[in-house]
């Protein structure tokens, strides 16, 4: 049997795994929406990888997690490591493109910058406050000018005269939006003017002075814009690279950190089929009050997080509804 | 006022002073206990942060005030009914380009003007060296308000102010002692309120030490070293506390691996001056945490691990 190791990526909008031999060559790669039910998400995303996995050849010895709900569904799965997103995939493009010095990644809701050397990530900085930079922001004014944001960009690049937006906020450039639009300006003069207006404003919001050197690697649900790829190579005077596969950097980076990582636990396709639960409790103990969210497979407790101090801490193994019936 | 065969006995209690553990309090209280202890009087000082009272606190200010400013109404309230007199300074500045943020000029007149219908009585002393009011005069007067003589007040202020110099000159020890450790080190800028708040940013240091990191915290530096340091970067800034952090990192910035600047939303000195840092240090890493009320430490956790996790990469630890 050859090892392998799993990684999922379970985003808010996305879920992402991968499966990889110890030479990091994908043997299994999937991609499906979360819709705001992350242990549901990762149980199909399971299955699709079991279908395209050689269970004869192989066996995953650990399994990372990474994304926003990492932590729940590391606990599900029984992860060996679990990570955030920014390490995740600083390691996961860094091993694809060992020269890259700026990775440059805008999502949904926010936007990061990871600057690299010698295949290591040294600095990064992200922006989660102002929306004015992200696809949200972009979907939003798409909607308002009537045309589908996936067709942003080839639009864009049809554009001699990009309009000036003000870049600044949102507010600012919605209002200046509508004011240019009464003013006459084309449709595609002003879909150019808005993909340089997210990269003006990730330079100045998220870039803040930061040497931003080349090879560039652009990541996350904007990077398919080809208009915004466009600004950038104009802004930034040098190529930008724009993998395929850029999505699933972070299943990719964490599946890596577990196959390097000590933690060894053989994967089992069966968590598919498990019942889990997620209950919040209130501690109580104190005026923090904190929030306990408490995370159960088959009514037994597996794991639980967000108390601010040990009084709080729940012991995994105690069953729903037992203490109490115990202490009678 | 004893009349002459009047037989009847009167108990004059010394007031009981409450001390809001906030704001001032972590760069005050030491100043402050000697101060009251030494005329003879008693404090009572508010409990550590927790929900409950920033919670208090948030109820009682308007919601464009700081989270710190939140924070020590939440203090005020919860000193109500368990001592007399609440000290609630109002300092300005200590001299040229020397001034506290607005919220330290106008805290007595918010509290007063917040907690108006309560019957709860505060105690003031006003710092304003620009304005001919020097720390001593300040003392010495509150000293005075509270009916003591000149000479008896002078003398709790000078042996305050040693008790507060000797204190301060641990501390500051403490910490230089910690740039010589070979562990990851990180420099946190934030305001001594923040920085030691329970709730706030306690937590935050917690989580450093957890992930193997050793915090140092850049306002316990050698103050008068930190002003003159500071006008190196920025000769302008007119905030105190601001130029400490700030000549604290152009002394430290080369003895640590990475930066966290933390500060309180929405706080205008440090809108400003934290955006500068992080143009003027392109050099080190650095972490911008802006805390604000809300609840939860997802967010706050994913940042901190992503960036100490980034240093530990740059020293192949990871
Ligand atoms: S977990 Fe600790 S801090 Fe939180 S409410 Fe319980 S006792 Fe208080
Ligand atoms: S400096 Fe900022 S955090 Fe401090 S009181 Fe002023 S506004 Fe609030």
């Amino acid at each position: 049997m050859k090892e392998a190791y799993l990684g999922i990526d379970i985003g808010s909008i996305s879920t992402k795994g991968v499966i990889i031999d110890k030479d990091n060559q994908i043997l299994a790669s999937e991609y499906i929406w979360t819709e705001g039910d992350p242990m549901g998400a990762a149980g199909k995303l399971i299955s699709a990888l079991e279908k395209q996995f050689d269970k004869e050849t192989y066996q995953i010895v650990a399994t990372g997690t990474t994304g926003s709900a990492r932590k729940l569904v590391g606990a599900m799965v029984g992860a060996t490591i679990v990570k955030n997103e920014i390490t995740a995939h600083a390691v996961g493009t860094t091993t694809l493109y060992p020269e890259v010095r700026t990775i440059l990644e805008i999502g949904g809701q926010d936007s990061k910058i990871i600057l690299v050397e010698h295949g290591i990530a040294v600095d990064y900085a992200m922006n989660t406050l102002c929306a004015a930079g992200t696809g949200a922001f972009l979907s939003s004014q798409a909607r308002r000018l009537g045309v589908e944001v996936e067709d942003f960009g080839r639009i864009a690049l049809t554009s001699k005269h990009p309009t000036q937006l003000a870049a600044r906020c949102t507010v600012f450039a919605e209002s200046d939006l509508v004011h240019k639009i009464q003013m006459g300006h084309t449709k595609e003069d002003i879909i150019a003017g808005l993909c340089r207006s997210v990269v003006s404003n990730y330079i100045n919001n998220v870039g803040k002075g930061k040497k931003i050197l080349s090879p560039v690697v652009f990541q996350g649900g904007v990077s398919k814009n080809i208009g915004v790829v466009e600004a950038f190579r104009k802004a930034l005077g040098c190529d930008i690279i724009v993998d395929e596969n850029g999505h699933l950097m972070g299943a990719l980076g964490i599946a890596i950190l577990a196959g390097k990582a000590n933690a060894r636990r053989t994967f089992d396709f069966s968590v598919e089929d498990m019942a889990f639960r997620t209950r919040e409790i209130n501690c109580g103990r104190c005026p923090n009050n904190c929030e306990i969210i408490c995370i159960y497979r088959d009514d037994m407790l597996i794991d639980s997080w967000g108390n601010r101090c040990d009084k709080g801490a729940l012991k995994a193994g105690i069953r729903t509804g037992v203490r109490t019936m115990a202490k009678n | 006022m004893k009349e002459k065969g009047n037989t009847a006995a009167v108990t004059a209690r010394t007031p009981v002073i409450g001390l809001p553990r906030a704001l001032l309090y972590e760069r005050e209280a030491v100043m402050w206990k000697a101060f009251f202890s030494s005329l003879g009087m008693r404090g009572i000082i508010s409990a550590p942060t927790n929900r409950e009272m920033l919670r208090l606190g948030a109820e009682a200010a308007i919601d464009e005030v700081c989270l710190s400013t939140k924070i020590y109404l939440g203090h005020v309230r919860s000193l109500f009914g368990k001592c007399d007199l609440i000290l609630v300074p109002r300092v300005s500045n200590y001299g040229l380009h020397r001034n506290m943020c607005t919220k330290f000029e106008s805290l007595y007149d918010l509290v007063c003007n917040v907690f108006r219908n309560t019957g709860q009585r505060f105690l003031a002393y006003n710092v304003d060296v620009l304005g001919g009011i020097s720390e001593e005069k300040a003392f010495v007067d509150l000293g005075m308000a509270l009916g003591f003589g000149r000479k008896d007040a002078v003398r709790a202020f000078r042996r305050a102010g040693r008790a507060a110099a000797e204190d301060w000159h641990k501390k500051i020890s403490r910490e230089e002692r910690l740039y010589r450790t070979d562990q990851i080190k990180v420099l946190v800028a934030g305001h001594s309120y923040l920085t030691e708040d329970a709730y706030i940013g306690r937590p935050l240091f917690q989580y450093l030490e957890e992930m193997g990191v050793v915090p140092i915290r850049a306002d316990r530096v050698d103050r008068k070293e930190a002003l003159r340091q500071s006008v190196r970067v920025s000769p302008t800034i007119k905030w105190e506390m601001s130029r400490e952090l700030l000549g604290s990192i152009q002394m430290h910035k080369s003895k640590v691996d990475g930066l966290i600047l933390m500060s309180a939303f929405p706080c205008g000195p440090d809108s400003m001056v934290n955006e500068m840092i992080i143009r003027k240090f392109p050099d080190i890493p650095i972490l911008n945490i802006v805390m604000d009320n809300q609840d939860g430490t997802a967010g706050l956790e994913t940042r901190l691990e992503s960036f100490t996790d980034i240093l530990k990469l740059k020293r192949g630890e990871l």
